[in-house]
């Protein structure tokens, strides 16, 4: 709900071009971080040797070689789609049942118990139900993505709602907003806040409960890849399939979640003083 | 017709009576302030005539065409620019994409916003500036009553007495209704027409004062002497420095 009629094309464009850079250059703080966690890996190397902990290069060589390999796609792309459709899911129903909950405080009373029961459900646990269920197959590894995200989900849009500022309902409704107009443009906008951080949070779940469920529901996957390499008790290859499976979640963030919360908190960023933008 | 007719009003909140039996008559033209102890329901009474709250018992006539609401907090949607803001308003009013920009820059200017002002978000502005675009958004859809529900109580003295007069030249010429609500006497003397009095537990209007003059005709030795001699002679005002902070919720 922000015009900018009276800022003209160049300036929007400048200031767009501003923010990606200013962006990117906040990447050099993470590169230092993965250069930290490099020496650390390197340090454990030197102690315990290659059959242990392979060096970073040589796990780095076997990601590159698995980056050649067609096949090597395959599966990561398997993981990838899985993750991805179990999380889109999971933030469906999850963030549909939380705006419902926030709105309906009778609806938060029945759905809270539950969300604490799914909660303490070990994911393991459900994966063997899940295996029983749907065999090896895609469906498997939704389901237990479903089940292990949907909850974070549900109560960052479920407080989200909670925690609102009621005063924009009333001004809204002062100025003539229906219930649903007011929902749409006030309440759902509201919600960001607390919804983004649990998007964040189930999309890292879904990676991590993908690699586990194909891993053990033996459905292919990276965690299948993973699965070969624990039985060649090679180490190389199960560390590169680690770090493919966390640039596929990288990249997914990074594409996917942060330009869409970078958009809607611009107003955010002009509260922060000069300096400390990121 | 009058702008703003209640007829026997009541309103309970869980089974407690906060308002009864309340009748008020705004006419044409006047802005009619609205005064009464802290917790009195003066505020809940301007929700019901605004259409905010279903009212329990009683009649409104709203004669006006369109109202404008300007609340104790800006209420301003933090994501959104002052310009964002302000064209809010008037796209709930329906006013074409094409003719809020117009809007927007002449709203603006009524209320001293600069055009580097409206690009910016609330969080960058100081109470004073949002106050002004909360102002600036009720005017913009061209109302022809608003409703001032405390919208001055958190500036300080200078800010609010600049406020005031914002609200005094807008309103000059008779061309906006509207309801203050206020516990301010000396802010009722300068803004408002007539003056009522709300009971203390809401039990209706004990009574409405008129001023002798029009509010830009008024000096600030006028409203003072005003609220001197009500406040020492006037039975009416006798109680509205009452408080009773069990009663406010």
């Amino acid at each position: 709900m922000t015009t900018r009629r009276h800022v003209s094309l160049p300036e929007r464009l400048a200031d767009r071009i501003g923010r990606v850079l200013e962006f990117l250059w906040s990447g050099w703080a993470g590169i230092a971080a993965m250069c930290l966690l490099a020496a650390v890996w390197q340090a454990g190397h030197e102690a315990y040797g290659s059959f242990i902990l392979t060096s970073p290069v040589e796990t780095l060589q076997a990601a590159g070689a698995l980056s050649a390999d067609p096949r090597a796609w395959i599966i990561a792309f398997t993981t990838l789609q899985r993750a991805v459709t179990g999380f889109a899911l999971a933030a469906l129903l999850g963030g549909g049942l939380g705006i419902v909950a926030g709105y309906s405080p009778a609806t938060m009373r029945l759905a809270s118990p539950l969300v604490t029961v799914i909660l303490g459900v070990p994911p393991i646990a459900w994966i063997v139900l899940a295996m029983i269920w749907f065999g090896g197959s895609d469906a498997t590894v939704r389901t237990v993505i479903l089940i292990a995200a949907l909850p974070v989900v549900f109560l960052g849009a479920a407080r989200g709602i909670l925690t609102r500022d009621r005063g924009l309902d009333r001004m809204a409704q002062a100025f003539g907003a229906g219930p649903l107009r007011r929902f749409v443009s006030v309440g759902l906008r509201q919600t960001t806040t607390t919804l983004f951080p649990g998007l964040a949070l189930a999309l890292g779940t879904s990676f991590k409960v993908a690699v586990m469920a194909e891993l053990l529901a033996n459905a292919g996957g990276i965690g299948g890849a993973l699965a070969d390499a624990r039985t060649n008790l090679d180490i190389a290859d199960a560390l590169a399939w680690v770090i493919v499976s966390v640039a596929l979640l990288i990249a997914v963030e990074y594409t996917l979640i942060y330009p869409v919360k970078g958009e809607l908190d611009r107003w955010r960023r002009a509260a922060q003083p000069w300096g400390i933008k990121r | 017709m009058s702008a703003l007719n209640l007829k026997g009003v009541g309103h309970a909140y869980l089974g407690r009576t906060v308002l009864d039996g309340i009748d008020l008559t705004i006419s044409r033209g006047e802005i009619m302030a609205l005064v009464g102890p802290s917790g009195c329901g003066k505020s809940t009474l301007a929700h019901i005539a605004a259409d905010l709250v279903e009212a329990n018992a009683g009649q409104i006539a709203r004669g006006y065409r369109r109202h404008g609401m300007i609340f104790q907090e800006p209420s301003l949607l933090p994501w959104a620019t002052a310009e964002g803001n302000i064209a809010f308003s008037l796209k709930l009013a329906g006013v074409p994409r094409r003719q809020r920009a117009a809007r927007i820059a002449e709203t603006a200017e009524r209320v001293a916003l600069l055009p580097e002002d409206l690009r910016k978000f609330p969080v960058e502005l100081s109470g004073g500036m949002k106050q002004r675009v909360a102002i600036a958004r009720a005017l913009a859809v061209q109302p022809d009553f608003i409703y001032f529900d405390e919208p001055f109580t958190a500036l300080d003295v200078a800010l609010r007495r600049r406020m005031q007069d914002l609200v005094i030249d807008t309103c000059a010429g008779g061309q906006l209704s509207g309801l203050f609500i206020t516990h301010d006497l000396q802010e009722a003397a300068r803004l408002a027409d007539r003056i009522a009095v709300l009971d203390s537990h809401g039990r209706g209007v004990l009574g409405i004062r008129p001023f002798p003059s029009a509010p830009a005709e008024r000096t600030d030795t006028t409203n003072f002497e005003w609220v001197q001699s009500t406040l020492g002679n006037d039975p009416l005002f006798r109680h509205i420095h009452d408080v009773d902070e069990r009663q406010i919720t």
